[in-house]
């Protein structure tokens, strides 16, 4: 006891501090006792909220997994199927690309419907059908060839005996035809300033007659030229005249135009030639001016 | 303790979330119903997956046999194809209606025994009143690469970027290709001693000999040409080898005129009978 010497004094200071002391511990305990309950208290509240939202969680897992569960056999499913439509794509892809070839087919519940389709020099132009139906004998159930191509005639030939020939053969009349037809059409669509009258041609347009100037307005003779194709398979034609008109004697520089133009004609396009005319002229119109 | 009271706080209003979450009937049915709904379209997906699985069978087989039947009928076996489209309409263009489409094809197959492959480009343009399409690009890859000829051919094909006509002669040429072979063939089988072919029965030569006649030969050269236009045609030429002393002997040129003459003889007669009459007049004490 350290308050024996200061009896009195000693004793309250003592007294005070111990009460102080006390206090302060309570204090302290009543802090801790409180921090504990609240301690708890959030234990418990994390426990409330974890528990339920684990329950919540675990039964949206479940359901994913259930889910997860059916995939594996989905996806086997899926691989056959993905494969049969990759193989189912890429067949129709090669059917369509027989098209490429000029030479493309539906199956009928006849026979086959062929489709034969034409180009000039890249462009490709119009397409023709031929329905046949597959018997014995074969025969054509119906077509939109034209009236002037023989087909009767490559059909006697050899449609019994070798289809493709019969056909290739038709495709070869086909495509020489068009080919004469885009050639004639260019020459009235692009170079009718160059004609000095319309273009003459038939239905089969293996003949063509038209009058020409090199120099449209100029003081210079018209030529006139005559073109047969008797080849019905070639777009160039077999036969050509160009002849000059109005003037009885030709000078030599008219004799050679004359001359050249006849084999122009015969060795290249229809269109072409009468390109090279319009390039000759601009030349000359730029060297003049 | 102030950290403590505010975590209290914050796991109350987590707690009351959760409490609404699990509470409200929506969140697990609608989890339950999705499952439902995804097991329905699984099963749906599957049954109508066999269907169409089964449905996609059968088309592919119908679509493949049609592709057979195809290639027979034109002799044309396409093996592989593919395409890209590029889009060239201008902001210009598409104001005045005009469409400009790039497509870029390639395509590989044989026809007999000849593989191509082949990689095109076409342009599409598309105004207010028709649509043209040519062909921009051609390049064609072809085998085998031995005949000169068709390599001649190909360069032209591709000049003129005519894919029609390069599709055509091809045919043609092989079917004169086979022709030849056949031709060759049954000569070699009639005639085992007399005939002979350098290179087998793709050979475009068949020479005859005689073994009574030993020194005197004849070549038959038989060429397959493609002309400008894409024509396929025989060219057949008659070779004659013969000792010096039948050459002297030789007071009416026959053989000098022999190549002529066959030309004539082919004229009349066709390939076939031509030959095998050239081969008879060579070896006749044989056949007796």
């Amino acid at each position: 006891m350290a308050g024996i010497l200061a009896p009195g004094l000693g004793v309250l200071a003592h007294l005070e501090r111990l009460e102080n002391q006390t206090s302060r511990s309570r204090k302290r305990s009543e802090a801790q006792a409180q921090e504990r309950v609240l301690g708890t208290k959030i234990q418990k509240l994390r426990h409330l909220r974890d528990d339920p939202r684990a329950a919540l969680w675990h039964r949206r897992g479940s359901v994913k997994a259930c889910i997860a569960n059916v995939e594996p056999n989905r996806t086997v499913e899926v691989n056959e199927q993905e494969a049969l439509e990759e193989k189912l794509e890429n067949v129709k892809a090669i059917l369509q690309a027989y098209h490429f070839t000029g030479l493309s087919g539906k199956l009928t519940s006849r026979g086959v419907c062929v489709c034969i389709n034409t180009a000039f020099e890249g462009n490709l132009l119009d397409s023709y059908f031929v329905d046949l139906v597959i018997q014995k004998p074969l025969r054509i159930h119906h077509h939109s060839v034209p009236v002037f191509i023989p087909l009767e005639e490559i059909a006697a030939k050899y449609l019994q005996t070798n289809i493709q020939h019969f056909l290739f053969s038709l495709c070869e009349y086909l495509n020489a035809y068009s080919g004469r037809k885009y050639q004639a059409d260019r020459l009235q669509s692009d170079f009718a300033a160059l004609l000095t009258g319309p273009l003459q041609r038939n239905p089969l347009c293996n003949l063509l007659s038209f009058t020409y100037k090199l120099d449209p307005g100029g003081q210079s003779f018209p030529f006139c030229a005559r073109l047969l194709y008797k080849d019905l398979t070639a777009t160039l034609p077999t036969d050509v005249t160009v002849t000059c008109q109005g003037g009885e004697a030709l000078s030599t520089s008219w004799e050679e135009q004359r001359a050249s133009h006849e084999t122009l004609f015969c060795t290249k396009p229809l269109h072409q030639v009468f390109a090279s005319f319009a390039r000759r002229e601009k030349l000359e119109m730029s060297l003049v001016s | 303790m102030d950290a403590e009271l505010a975590e209290e706080r914050v796991l109350q209003a987590e707690i009351a979330a959760v409490r609404r979450a699990c509470e409200n009937p929506p969140a697990p049915w609608e989890e339950k119903s999705r499952v439902q709904k995804s097991f329905q379209a699984i099963h749906q997906f599957t049954s109508e997956g066999w269907k169409s699985s089964k449905d996609l069978k059968n088309q592919l087989g119908h679509l493949e046999s049609e592709l057979s039947f195809l290639s027979t009928l034109t002799g044309i076996n396409i093996r592989n194809y593919s395409r890209q489209t590029e889009d060239l309409t201008s902001t210009e263009m598409a104001e005045k209606s005009i469409r400009k489409v790039l497509q870029r094809h390639r395509l590989s197959g044989n026809c007999h025994m000849v593989t191509f492959q082949l990689e095109f480009q076409i342009l599409e343009i598309q105004n207010k009143e028709r649509l043209s399409s040519a062909v921009t690009d051609l390049n064609i890859i072809m085998e085998p690469t031995e005949c000169s000829e068709l390599s001649e051919f190909v360069s032209r094909a591709e000049d003129r970027k005519d894919l029609f006509m390069f599709f055509r002669s091809l045919h043609f040429f092989v079917e004169w290709f086979e022709y030849r072979k056949r031709t060759f063939k049954h000569f070699k089988e009639k005639y085992p001693d007399a005939v002979y072919l350098s290179e087998g029965p793709s050979s475009c030569s068949m020479g005859i000999r005689s073994a009574s006649r030993p020194g005197f030969e004849l070549v038959i050269v038989w060429r397959i040409q493609i002309d400008e236009d894409g024509k396929v045609f025989p060219k057949l030429d008659l070779l004659t080898k013969v000792p010096q002393r039948a050459l002297e002997l030789d007071k009416n040129r026959a053989i000098e005129a022999a190549p002529l003459s066959f030309r004539t003889l082919l004229g009349v007669l066709g390939i076939e009978a031509a030959l095998e009459s050239l081969i008879k007049s060579l070896c006749a004490e044989e056949n007796n």
